[in-house]
């Protein structure tokens, strides 16, 4: 078996559902073939079986000859070994095709999302992707593991057709239209089944989601208290689960039910009808067993062709979604051509103008994330880098890195994360200019990064994210409130190394801490969407009133206790 | 840390006795299915009277074997729904439990454990188990009836021609012991790397701002391929075992029927049966493929269910340990020498602390200083190593959690908005009226929806403010006279802070508050101060007297006021 994942799962045909998937089976086209023609002689191989046992009887038994019975058993011997060869195989060739086809989409998904960036949060939910990148998976796996054994089931069916209507031509026709009656017949019992199901599935959904939601606030449930009514209500939709689910088990029952009795019936007529015609002579006994054989036989391979409608029904669906996905273009794919003429950063809606080399600190207050977008070509706007638009330029994303804190830190290799290229030592320094040396001691450089960083706390999810722009070395880092979660005394620390870490390289910082404000070379103050003040920190506390309001808390409202004095200057 | 797992021994406890709660609707079950499937083994035994003689009566033949096929298939129908019914409440009666079990767990287990591996075993191996419980549990327990019932009738109908069915059960009981007894570990392998992958991409998804702004796109499709090579590696694994596994099952099917056919032929010629019983026990035997390999196959899912079960009892291995002692009457919380370790390195040296009724005190020093350890053994959540804390000298760690609430609570940046209405929200502290509750929303100047809106996830959206509003409201009903205050506004943005200061300041007034500070403005405007490095206090007093020693915080305080 060859190994997987491949190398490049290909370039999807996207124009729709229907051909995405005839791509996907076009691409498998080489595994399929085999597999389906494995699939083949197996079926035909297990339908011939009740001709074996009807030989046996007639040319066996009812004419007394022990070695045709020798002969005939050992038949069913052979063809016995042939199946526990060639179904593990066709076993082995399924999951091949399955697995390849889920990979492939997963695949599939990872590279569209790396593609699309930030265009793929602001178009779809992540939970939509990852139900297309996780549920839907398994449905193309599905669609193309079911080509094998439906390939199979038709065969067989072709091959009792052909074997019943040249032995016992009025008993095959019985069988031959019985069989599809069946399905005609129990097909109306699948659809309370399925409205039942879904049902089901839906209030289960809902009382997963309310178990997780009990679960997440714990804390809050056993520190204020409140178990017992929420008990009592997960309760009551748990027993609304059991009943939909009974709801769900009597109409499965009635199929299981309808699964007895139709092909049970035509076990009556095929046994009524041969055995008349063996007591007329017209058939031997051996061809009545075989016929009672065929029928019991049939009504599997007309199933899996039942099952494989089904399948690509939902797979047809799961395509849809997954198509969609595949449509998207990133908005700013960051791919210009334009070399810039200078490396001045300017944001021609307020104004904003960051001179090459310092440390620009910006207090824009609720302005800041749209601002920082536009710095960084991820909105649209007139920004401009050395005189290029920003969705023109060469290398954005290489030039002008925003970090903020809704970035995700990555499970995996503490060191990779913070710089998947960098040397230890450089790994080390922007640790250290990040302040998140307490980090590194707890797991280690090499340690692991466990659930994208969950298990530190928000000051250490935060400096090590400050320690991974550090390291990425950008021409400009663009930081979003760097240290909102860290207190005080670590803040003032990397309020003093950022700017030494950054030398002679542009840093602009959005934030209205003092502390990083003082450290600044710069300090902008953007009011109403503009600039509206530009200096230092110390120079603008005291010259500005608007600004002092901004940063510092005192003039705005009065502290929380009313009874102290505010201010102890 | 992980919560425990129970052993596989309290498993089969636990479900001998989970089944067996129902005794009449297992009883009933299994004799449906019982009856069924004997009146499933009248057919073959007909057809072999037919081949046998065909000049019989055929066509009361023909109707004995129409009445038993209309038999079986009732029989059949309520065998079903009577094993839905019971497998539905066996699965409510689990999920019940351990809910209940989980809403019991110790608080501080709750505290430190965090909420991720409750999480997953409350999703991922509730499902694994409704899976096992709905379709596998019935699949096997079918299998086994109609298994026994069909050798039974190869019994009655010659117990020589049991022989050659016989002979392959040694074999297949061998092989899927080996089988078995490899299976379990490489399914849970084959479902942890599907978990990865489906975490991994997650990530990408969240992340693909983060991705494609660091230039990641290559190493995250590196990381996922390196999850499917992961996941293959283990699919192959159990692949290969299956490889083995199958053929013995093919031959266990096929070669009964083989056997059967040859020796009951040769019986037969030689005169020690009739045709009709040869021709029975070879449909019998060829019937039995059906119920063997649907036995085979659950038995996977069911192994599957059992580890799921081990995860979700493991949740009662944890019980709360307070004792019911003394209640205090008095309001001193009082520290004493405080040590506390997690393992076997102390992060507290000794701390402490008396704090006076009604005082606020903010406690300010470096990450990992070791201030949230200090502020949950001041909420009572853990007891300290060496040392005391003791509320009217009443050991805190020991005072029963009903009693706990109401007098010290812990405020994280945690802030859960259930799925529900927002008066259920607020009601989960006590029963309060509407009037109360309303009383307690405006007192932190709440400006959301009303009490029947429906909030949480799938409700109205709620701002991160309006969501720390609610907490804050709760506390304002629980009414505590102490408030340890871990960060609790320090991820939200630094406007929302200011907005939530109000609220924050209307519920602190006349209590006593020990606020852990990342701000400080927050010490500013506190009665006293202290610094806490390396596990100790260093320096505690008021704002004014820690400025006056020129120490840590004065260095820390002209930094920020820019002086």
């Amino acid at each position: 078996m060859r190994s997987l994942p491949v190398s490049d799962p290909g370039t999807p045909d996207h124009r729709g559902p229907w051909r995405f998937l005839a791509w996907l089976a076009r691409v498998q086209a080489r595994d399929l073939v085999p597999a389906i023609g494995l699939s083949v002689a197996l079926m035909v191989a297990q339908a011939m079986l009740p001709a074996l046992i009807g030989r046996a009887i007639d040319a066996g038994l009812l004419a007394r000859d022990g070695s045709a019975l020798l002969r005939w058993s050992l038949l069913v011997l052979l063809l016995g070994l042939f199946q526990a060869f060639a179904g593990p195989m066709r076993h082995r060739l399924s999951v091949f095709i399955w697995l390849d086809a889920a990979y492939r989409t997963l695949q599939l998904v990872t590279r569209q999302a790396t593609r699309l960036g930030a265009t793929l949060s602001k178009r779809l939910t992540t939970g939509e992707v990852v139900a297309v990148g996780l549920a839907d998976v398994s449905r193309f796996g599905n669609a193309m593991e079911i080509l094998v054994r439906a390939g199979g089931s038709v065969a067989a069916i072709a091959a009792v057709t052909v074997v019943l209507l040249s032995s016992t031509p009025r008993l095959g026709l019985v069988v031959l239209v019985g069989v599809p009656l069946i399905l005609l017949a129990g097909a109306p019992l699948m659809r309370p089944l399925h409205r039942r199901q879904t049902v089901q599935r839906e209030l289960s959904g809902e009382l997963t989601t309310r178990a997780a939601d009990l679960v997440a606030g714990l804390r809050v449930l056993r520190g204020l208290g409140g178990e017992e009514p929420f008990e009592r209500r997960f309760r009551a939709e748990s027993q609304e689960v059991r009943r939909a689910g009974e709801r769900v088990g009597e109409a499965d029952a009635m199929l299981q039910g309808a699964a007895v009795l139709l092909p049970g019936l035509l076990v009556v007529a095929v046994t009524w009808l041969g055995a008349r015609y063996t007591a007329d002579g017209v058939i031997t006994a051996g061809q009545l067993v075989a016929c009672y054989g065929y029928t019991a036989f049939l009504v599997n391979p007309l199933w899996t062709l039942a099952d494989t409608a089904e399948t690509y029904a939902k797979a047809h669906v799961a395509a849809g979604r997954l198509v969609r996905i595949l449509d998207l273009e990133p908005e700013h794919p960051g791919d210009g051509t334009r070399e810039p003429h200078g490396r001045e950063l300017l944001d021609g809606d307020s104004g904003l103008r960051i001179v090459p080399g310092l440390l620009t600190a910006v207090v824009a207050g609720e302005a800041a994330p749209a601002l920082a977008d536009r710095l960084g070509g991820y909105a649209d706007g007139d920004a401009r880098y050395g005189g290029v638009p920003l969705d023109e330029l060469a290398g954005l994303r290489r030039r002008i890195l925003v970090a903020r804190n809704e970035d995700r830190l990555f499970t995996g290799v503490l060191a990779t994360e913070v710089a998947p290229a960098g040397t230890e030592a450089e790994v080390r320094e922007a640790i250290r200019d990040a302040c998140a040396e307490d980090v590194v001691e707890a797991v280690g450089l090499e340690g692991f990064v466990a659930e994208g960083g969950r298990e530190f706390s928000g000051g250490q999810q935060q400096r090590l994210k400050l320690a991974r722009a550090l390291a990425a070395d950008p021409e400009v880092l663009v930081l979003v409130e760097p240290t909102s979660a860290v207190d005080a005394h670590t803040e003032a620390r990397i309020a003093g190394r950022l700017g030494e870490h950054r030398t002679g390289r542009t840093t602009v910082v959005f934030t209205a801490s003092p502390l990083l404000l003082d450290r600044a070379d710069r300090v902008v103050w953007i009011s109403g969407g503009r600039v509206a003040a530009e200096g230092e920190h110390r120079d603008l506390l005291a010259r500005v009133p608007g600004y002092r309001a901004a940063v510092t808390r005192e003039p705005e409202h009065a502290a929380p206790r009313p009874d102290r004095p505010t201010s102890r200057e | 840390m992980r919560l425990p797992v129970a052993s596989s021994a309290e498993v089969k406890a636990y479900a001998k006795r989970l089944v067996l709660r129902h005794p009449g609707a297992l009883a009933r079950t299994v004799a449906l299915h019982g009856l069924a499937a004997a009146c499933g083994l009248v057919t073959p035994w007909l057809l072999g009277r037919l081949v046998e003689d065909p000049h019989r009566r055929i066509d009361l033949i023909a109707a004995g074997i129409a009445l038993f096929v209309l038999l079986q298939a009732v029989l059949t129908r309520q065998a079903f729904a009577s094993s839905a019914r019971f497998g539905e409440r066996v699965l409510a009666d689990l999920r019940e439990e351990f809910v209940s079990r989980t809403l019991r767990l110790p608080l501080a287990t709750v505290e430190r454990a965090g909420t991720g591996d409750l999480l997953s075993r409350t999703t991922r191996d509730v499902d694994t188990l409704t899976r096992s419980v709905r379709y596998a549990m019935p699949q096997v327990l079918i299998a086994l009836i109609i298994g026994a019932l069909t050798l039974g009738a190869v019994a009655l109908t010659s117990p020589l021609l049991l022989l050659p069915s016989l002979l392959v059960v040694p074999m297949l009981v061998f092989s899927t012991r080996w089988y078995l007894s490899r299976a379990r570990d490489v399914y849970l392998g084959e479902n942890a790397a599907w978990a990865e992958i489906a975490d991994g991409l997650t990530e990408t998804v969240s992340g693909a701002r983060t991705v494609t702004a660091l230039g990641r796109e290559h190493d995250r499709r590196a990381y996922a391929d390196r999850q499917i090579a992961d996941s293959y590696r283990m699919e192959r694994r159990s692949l290969r075992l299956r490889t083995l596994w199958y053929p013995t099952l093919e031959l266990g099917y096929v070669l009964p029927v083989a056997f059967t056919l040859l020796f009951g032929g040769w019986l037969y010629l030689e005169g020690h049966v009739s045709l009709a019983q040869v021709t029975a026990a070879t449909l019998y035997v060829q019937q039995l493929a059906h119920p063997l390999e649907m036995l085979l196959v659950e038995l996977d899912e069911l192994q599957l269910g059992g580890a799921s079960l081990a995860r979700l009892l493991g949740v009662a291995d944890l019980v709360e340990d307070r004792e019911n002692g003394d209640v205090p009457n008095g309001v001193e919380l009082s520290a004493q020498d405080v040590r506390y370790a997690y393992g076997t390195r102390d992060v507290l040296h000794g701390v402490s602390l008396d704090l006076k009724p009604g005082e606020r005190l903010a406690v300010v020093g470096p990450s990992g200083a070791g201030k949230s350890t200090l502020g949950r053994l001041l909420a009572g959540i853990d007891a300290p190593r060496t040392g005391s804390v003791t509320l009217d000298s009443v050991p805190l760690a020991q005072l029963p959690l009903e009693e706990l609430r109401h007098r010290i609570a812990l405020v994280t940046q945690e802030h859960h908005v259930f799925r529900g209405t927002l008066r259920e929200n607020l009601t989960l502290v006590r029963p309060a009226s509407d009037d109360e509750l309303r009383n307690a929303l405006d007192a932190v100047g709440w400006s959301g929806p009303g009490l029947d809106a429906v909030v949480g996830s799938g409700g109205a959206v709620l701002s991160p403010a309006q969501a720390q509003q609610i907490a804050l409201a709760r506390l304002v009903l629980a009414d505590p006279h102490t408030l340890v205050l871990d960060e609790a506004t320090s991820l939200l943005n630094p406007r929302a802070a200011r907005e939530l200061e109000r609220s924050l300041g209307a519920v602190l007034e006349g209590r006593t508050v020990v606020a852990i500070a990342h701000r400080l403005h927050t010490a500013h405007d506190a009665d006293r101060v202290a610094v806490v490095e390396d596990g100790r206090i260093i320096e505690l007093g008021t704002h004014d007297e820690l400025l006056a020693l020129s120490g840590s915080y004065a260095a820390l305080w002209r930094a920020w006021n820019g002086t």
